[in-house]
């Protein structure tokens, strides 16, 4: 305890000092980028090397069953204590690892990405403020440090998407990340205040959920208090991590610099709403009821946004929706492995992987679009985009591993979500899945294939498709200072060693199976190999994959989807599901126009127009009574007489 | 503490109007030395003894039994250290001011005296006499150095506070008379056990009274009103520290002294707070002038302050008076930040002002900051007080907490609004000569910042202060 303690205060580096430099870039150094630059990194570089040695250190010491917690007391009221601290197993070592890496990876890449931008200092400092709050977030000792650093990571989300605050788009995505998420987090939070005075009636000893472990000790509430805190804090979940119908934010959140979107789409932000419920699987599983409902929106999630990934154009869009289906996946994987009584493995298993090639597929399309000064993938195989090499491979590796297809990370972690699908009685989500596979496929390979073959420069296809939008899409002022260099330059060093980087990961993470569940669950289960299945979801991939082929990729393509032939539903995909419309409807309809108006309404007229009405016929009164001071002496005799008659009378009756 | 801006006032006086910057150095250094003072109180007050410390007493009036009797403990060293920590940035906020600077001088430190002596006063009486000196120059300060509709918001203000009052007096003379002990004391009333009528008819009448001040709706709509029409400062003072005195008395008077009544009315108390904190952010959110948008967003976190005390409990009444200096700090940087943009561009619209943040960026983070922590993000001050509020209240009132939690989704949409349009976007061009804040007139917002985040991230520092003087203060009720 306290700082001597070398865990604690390694582990409190890794959090401070990210911290430390947005706070330095903020107050001091936010003019000299070479300066901010250095801090950043330095105070990124450490918590990563500290990071990887706690791993090395202690990956044989900790279980999930006995991790080790360093805390102190950060508050201690009556009945709230707020713990301050960390709690180290398998879960959160392998995870602080992961965005150590992801997060200085992206700080590489920033430095060529971000070049001469005039607001490069606030983007390390933001970034900085984002690195700490994932940090923390995954080391969380208690459920409201979890909280609070859930919290601030919506906040260096909001201040990193809204980025380049000059354009309306991405001030906008900024703010309707953060509202979007917030609305989930109130049920979070409330999930966990009812958790803790259930716990506590229980007498339950100890902080309740306040302590991370109390989660397994949720078996003994009723199945009905389960189920609501459950299903609340699975409200928070659903915002951060981009479920049905609060999704919304995720595909805007593309306003971002792309370095942003790799950062939040992959190992961090998204991840953190399933990295909770990895964290409190005992408590989610204690609840069949929760996890049914888990299970049908994040199989609804995983169908809409593959399908709305089928015909977007911005190549970050269809990355964006592709997360969110990959985000599905992992959802489903978790709920299908809680109700056949399974290990979390599988769906945490699913990020991990998912996080190495999501990164680097985003990475690479911010190379592209760096280069090109556009988002539409269209545009980019029109102007060469198979000439940049290194993008170009690495990003087909990604595909290929978001795709799912052997040898790549995608292959592994996908197959262990099916099989935990398969032990489901029913055999709907099974199939489910898969179809979701089959589109995952799809929309990845007509991005990768019309990047790999474009038609010829008089192919009338271009018409409809090399359609440069003035002033860009996403990436806005900050290109136009690029276009005039951008001939001469090919991909610059800093950007290219973190594609290689995760390339890498993608390529090798796939084989560490079964080590990573060894460590993870402390033991590793038997393979039984389903070849049935094996067969089912390397065929519905392959599937997809050549249906693009046909679609997009042959020399006889006609660059169409299959899906044109049913004008109606591509509208509705197009249009994303109408959600944005249901969403932008309730928030000025009910929102603006009703709550906000009529309240307005009622305090200027009703609240406020009767204090002035009160003040204003005290006036009225006043010069109503002022008759009767005419300065007529008379007349005052005359009411005087009056009164004293009526008191009189009064008198003498009353009597 | 009292004695030093009584003593700049003093020497204010003596000063002739062209001397500005003496008058502007003697108010800073009066306000310092009371800044100086709290601080040291806050500091120096011995945690693990509680109980009252610092105590003077003077008798000033035997026959009625008033005396002055000041004092600390951990209700109110909070409240002295936001006063303070306000007044002084106030005084360099308005460093600037060129109109009769003597006179503005004396009325501000004039006020600020009757708000020390509130927060300290353990006598009914002198409570009520510095009450009122709080209160009564407000209505100058408005009236003389204010803007849009200033006569209208200055007599509204002064009308509805005096109607306040009206309610405070009988109260404080209905305990005073069926006490029978011939005192003001408050220490010593709060021996008395009255009887169950009159404590519910007195805590009525204080709490309507008192809770004018602390803008409880429906009596709310004087505040926003008079935080735009006052110059900059006095919104400071008057949002951070006057709404203050309200949510304080209701606990130090109202509550202190009729627990039974507290009990009866609590009801009431929390319905009251619940609807202010969601019709706070609705109306804020319709609104398109700065200063009424800070007014709504007070009006709305005073109804938290106010559902913590309702709630009754330890965490409740910790996590109210650390609002009660958390929004203090906050709306000050608010107003201080809107008041330097208003002095260079002469608008609060907040879409004339479009795209601020290109033009002044240090004056629009000063904001923005404001802006999160209103929002309720985690590392500043408020983040704090409002968990404490809100777990404590779905204990004691279930559906309050839960309405009043559901706000805040609002309340972020309702603060970020505000930021995009004003902030964000393309700048105005005709705005874009103006210059950013100097290093000098920065620093007394970077102080209210370093206050919000230091307290926001050592929470136990001042939770651990109030929690001294509330778990006796519940004991005894």
């Amino acid at each position: 305890m306290g700082s001597c303690d070398p865990i604690f205060l390694s582990c409190f580096l890794i959090v401070a000092l990210p911290l430390l430099s947005f706070a330095v870039i903020m107050i001091f150094t936010w003019r000299r980028h070479k300066l901010s630059l250095s801090i950043s990194l330095t105070c990124s570089t450490i918590p990563l090397i500290l990071a990887w040695s706690l791993f090395y250190k202690l990956h044989n010491a900790v279980t999930l069953a006995k991790p080790i917690i360093t805390q102190v007391n950060w508050l201690v009221s009556d009945a709230v204590i707020v713990p301050f601290g960390f709690l180290l197993d398998p879960v959160s070592l392998l995870m602080l690892c992961i965005v150590a890496t992801i997060a200085w990876l992206i700080q590489i890449y920033s430095i060529g990405y971000m070049e001469g931008d005039p607001g490069f200092a606030r983007f390390y400092a933001d970034l900085s403020l984002f690195g700490m709050s994932m940090l923390s977030l995954v080391s969380a000792s208690g459920m409201l440090q979890l909280f609070i650093s859930w919290e601030l990571v919506g906040l260096a989300s909001y201040l990193l998407i809204g980025f380049w605050y000059e354009k309306f788009s991405a001030s906008e995505a900024g703010k309707k990340a953060f509202v979007v998420t917030r609305f989930g987090d109130i049920g979070f939070f409330m999930g966990l205040v009812f958790l803790t005075f259930f716990m506590k009636d229980l007498n339950i000893p100890g902080l309740g959920i306040f302590d991370i472990n109390g989660a397994a000790l949720t078996h003994k509430l009723s199945e009905a208090q389960v189920t609501l805190c459950a299903l609340l804090i699975f409200c928070g979940v659903a915002g951060k991590s981009a479920q049905f119908p609060i999704h919304v934010w995720l595909p805007d959140a593309m306003e971002g610099p792309t370095p942003v979107s790799a950062l939040l789409h992959s190992a961090t932000m998204v991840a953190a709403g399933i990295y909770l419920i990895t964290r409190l699987f005992p408590l989610f599983a204690a609840s069949a009821t929760a996890m049914s409902v888990v299970l049908v929106i994040s199989t609804i999630t995983l169908l809409l946004s593959s399908t709305i990934g089928m015909v977007a154009k911005d190549i970050k869009q269809v990355w964006a929706y592709s997360t969110v289906s990959q985000l599905g996946f992992m959802a489903m994987g978790l709920s299908a492995a809680a109700l056949g009584g399974s290990t979390l493995f599988a769906g945490y298993y699913h990020l991990t992987t998912h996080a190495a090639f999501k990164a680097l597929l985003f990475l690479c399309a911010g190379v592209f679009i760096h280069h090109f000064g556009t988002n539409d993938f269209f545009v980019m195989s029109k102007d060469g985009g198979r000439k940049l090499m290194i993008p170009m491979v690495t990003v087909t590796i990604g595909a290929l591993a978001l795709a799912g297809i052997f040898p790549f990370a995608g292959f592994f972690s996908k197959e262990a979500i099916m099989a935990q699908l398969w032990h489901l009685p029913n055999k709907l989500w099974v199939g489910l899945g898969l179809f979701g596979a089959f589109l995952t496929a799809y929309y990845t390979f007509r991005v990768i294939f019309v990047m790999l073959f474009p038609r010829k420069d008089d192919n009338p296809v271009w018409k409809e498709y090399y359609v440069r939008e003035p002033g860009g899409h996403g990436h806005g002022a900050h290109d136009d200072d690029h276009d005039g260099h951008n001939g001469n330059h090919g991909v610059p060093w800093v950007m290219a060693f973190p594609l290689i980087v995760l390339a890498a990961f993608a390529c090798v993470l796939g084989f560490m199976q079964t080590g990573l569940e060894k460590f993870l669950l402390g033991e590793s289960h038997p393979h039984e190999m389903n070849y049935l299945l094996l067969v089912l979801a390397v065929g519905s991939a392959l599937s997809g994959i050549g249906l693009a082929w046909l679609d997009w990729g042959s020399p006889a393509a006609k660059w169409q989807g299959f899906i044109r032939k049913v004008p109606v539903l591509e509208n509705f995909f197009i249009q994303k599901w109408y959600m944005d419309h249901f969403w932008r409807w309730f928030l000025n309809t009910v929102i603006y126009g009703t709550f906000s108006r009529i309240f307005t309404y009622n305090d200027r007229r009703v609240v406020d127009g009767g204090v002035d009405a009160v003040a204003f016929s005290t006036i009225g009164s006043g010069r109503l009574l002022s008759f009767l001071q005419t300065a007529f002496v008379q007349l005052n005799l005359l009411f005087m007489v009056l009164v004293l008659a009526g008191v009189g009378l009064y008198l003498l009756m009353g009597r | 503490m009292l004695i030093s801006p009584l003593m700049g006032l003093m020497v204010l006086l003596l000063l002739k109007e062209e001397q500005k910057f003496l008058i502007r150095a003697v108010s800073l250094v009066a306000a310092g030395i009371s800044l100086g003072l709290a601080i040291f109180v806050f500091v120096a007050y011995d945690k693990s003894l509680g109980g009252l410390q610092f105590v003077e007493k003077y008798e000033m009036v035997k026959t009625f039994g008033i005396a002055y009797h000041v004092g600390v403990e951990g209700l109110n060293a909070p409240m002295l250290l936001l006063t303070g920590i306000v007044i002084f940035t106030g005084v360099l906020t308005m460093w600037e001011l060129e109109t009769r600077t003597k006179e503005f001088f004396i009325w501000i430190l004039a006020l600020v005296t009757g708000v020390f002596g509130v927060f300290m006063s353990y006598d009914m009486f002198m409570f009520f006499l510095f009450y009122e000196i709080a209160v009564v120059p407000m209505y100058i300060l408005i009236l003389v150095w204010g803007s849009t509709r200033k006569e209208y918001a200055a007599m509204k203000l002064t009308l509805y506070l005096m109607a306040g009052s009206g309610f405070i007096i009988p109260g404080i003379l209905m305990l005073y008379a069926a006490s029978g002990l011939n005192t003001f004391n408050m220490l010593a009333l709060h021996g008395v056990h009255f009887s169950p009528w009159v404590q519910k008819a007195a805590f009525l009448l204080l709490f309507l009274g008192f809770g004018v001040l602390a803008a409880v709706w429906p009596f709310h709509t004087w505040s926003p009103v008079g935080h735009v029409a006052a110059p900059t400062a006095v919104s400071m003072l008057h949002a951070g520290v006057l709404m203050k005195l309200g949510s304080f008395a209701v606990l130090r008077v109202a509550m202190y002294l009729c627990p039974e009544g507290f009990h009866y009315w609590a009801q009431l108390m929390a319905l009251l707070a619940t609807v202010g904190i969601v019709y706070g952010v609705f109306v804020g959110l319709a609104q398109t002038d700065l200063k009424y948008v800070i007014g709504y967003s007070s009006v709305s976190h005073m109804g938290i302050v106010c559902l913590g005390l309702a709630t009754g409990t330890v965490d409740g009444l910790n996590g109210s008076v650390f609002q009660m200096f958390a929004h203090g700090i906050m709306t000050a940087l608010f107003f201080s930040s809107v008041g330097y943009i208003y002095d260079r561009t002469h608008t609060r619209d907040i879409h004339e002002l479009g795209g601020f943040s290109k033009i002044m960026p240090v004056a629009s983070a000063f904001f923005i900051t404001a802006a999160l922590c209103g929002a309720g993000v985690p590392g500043m001050a408020s983040f704090w007080a409002e968990l404490l509020v809100f777990i404590a209240t779905v204990k004691v009132f279930p559906i309050n907490g839960l309405l009043a939690i559901a706000a805040l989704v609002v309340g972020a949409l309702f603060a970020l609004r505000v930021v995009q349009t004003t902030f964000f976007n393309t700048p105005n061009p005709k705005f874009e000569h103006f210059e950013d804040v100097s290093p000098f007139l920065g620093l007394p917002r970077m102080m209210l910042i370093a206050t919000l985040v230091f307290f926001g991230i050592f929470p136990q520092t001042m939770v651990g202060m109030i929690k001294t003087a509330v778990i006796p203060f519940l004991q005894g009720m």
